[in-house]
């Protein structure tokens, strides 16, 4: 899932500065879950701003409002109206949710609430790790399910780089070496034997190094 | 200096505080300056109570658990500490200082005059922090003094 955390208030209300009337946007899922953007946080987030804006002389006049999907316009419809009489809107949402909401609503102003970080998953209770960078060319096969792009800091292809202590990466000494995990993994799967293919340098053309990326169905098109 | 009497908004857990102990201390505090919100575990209380307690007229806010060991739902009472925490965060983030929330873990022995002098400590407390009042109902004033 897309993992996000909130900007800090300061940040937050210099962004919404000059605004009045302000809709507080959440969505009901990734940010949800990752306990960022969710009804509760869009609650908790809007109670501080009207605090922080009071205290600042400006005191924001927040509407609070969450919808099940900022990503998708089926859902951000039901927003309208709430939108059309707010001054600005704060979006609760991941990137591309922020995005959908002021391509939609191209003459009001929508700003993001979040800091987008990363698509990962909820690892133990409180920490989310992330897993995947969406290079757009999965080799996850190859490695035993353990991504070396986002897992090694160094994202190698063909082995560690021996800069690795006690298991630990060189670059991120709190980070285990994740061509340590991936040779475990292999070896417990019964296939280290990939580990003999060596692989070119990667073609990043197909991850956001490339440009904005787009993917197309023809047959969901008429 | 603000004179109007800081309130205090009192969560408590309702496992550890008797329930007639706690009506005499609130009949004597008076309600402009004492708010009482009983849980049924103090790990039911959350950050969005805490933040709109603040947002609606509580100058502290006290949250009382029982005592370490002794939570009948195991985790609460450490719940609501890491919660807690994280509203004094929030609040120095906010511009407001830390300090303005405390976990208090508590077993009713004492009865009424402990319970009062620990909310006479923290009431002085809040008053030393700065000479902010924050009175954020739109009918009294709000003056900044930092």
């Amino acid at each position: 899932m897309i993992v996000a955390e909130r900007k800090s208030i300061p940040e937050l209300v210099e962004i919404l500065k000059g605004h009045k009337k302000i809709l507080v946007l959440g969505c009901g899922t990734c940010v949800t879950v990752c306990l960022a953007g969710g009804e509760r946080e869009v609650s908790i987030i809007s109670s501080a701003l009207r605090i922080a804006s009071k205290l600042g002389g400006q005191a924001f006049e927040i509407e609070e409002l969450t919808i099940e999907r900022q990503c998708d316009n089926v859902f951000i419809e039901q927003a309208a109206e709430a939108i059309e009489k707010s001054d600005a809107v704060l979006s609760l949402g991941c990137g591309a949710g922020v995005q959908a909401i002021a391509e939609r609503y191209a003459n009001k102003p929508v700003y993001a609430g979040l800091n987008t970080a990363f698509l990962g998953i909820l690892e133990e209770r409180g920490v989310w790790k992330e897993k995947c960078a969406a290079c757009g060319a999965c080799v996850l096969h190859e490695y035993g399910g353990i991504c070396p792009i986002t897992r090694c800091a160094k994202h190698m292809l063909n082995g560690p780089c021996g800069g690795s202590r006690e298991d630990r990466c060189e670059v991120r000494p709190d980070r285990p070496c994740a061509w340590q995990l991936i040779y475990q993994r292999l070896k417990s799967i019964g296939q280290i034997d990939r580990l003999k293919q060596i692989w070119p340098p990667k073609n990043w053309r197909s991850s956001l190094d490339g440009g904005c990326r787009v993917i197309i169905r023809e047959d969901h098109r008429i | 200096m603000n004179n109007l009497p800081l309130k205090i908004y009192f969560f408590y857990c309702s496992n550890s505080l008797d329930p007639e102990t706690l009506n005499r201390f609130s009949s004597e505090q008076g309600s402009d300056k004492l708010k009482t919100i009983s849980l049924p575990c103090s790990g039911k209380v959350d950050i969005l109570y805490l933040i709109k307690a603040f947002e609606t007229g509580a100058d502290g806010v006290m949250l009382v658990t029982c005592k370490q060991g002794e939570c009948r739902h195991l985790e609460g009472n450490l719940r609501a500490k890491k919660r807690a925490e994280s509203v004094d965060s929030l609040l120095d983030e906010i511009g407001l200082s830390r300090g303005r929330i405390v976990v208090i873990q508590f077993k009713d022995e004492g009865g009424v005059e402990e319970i009062s002098r620990k909310v006479e400590d923290f009431r002085a407390k809040i008053r030393d922090l700065s000479s902010e009042t924050l009175k954020l109902n739109s009918s009294l004033s709000i003056t900044v003094g930092r």
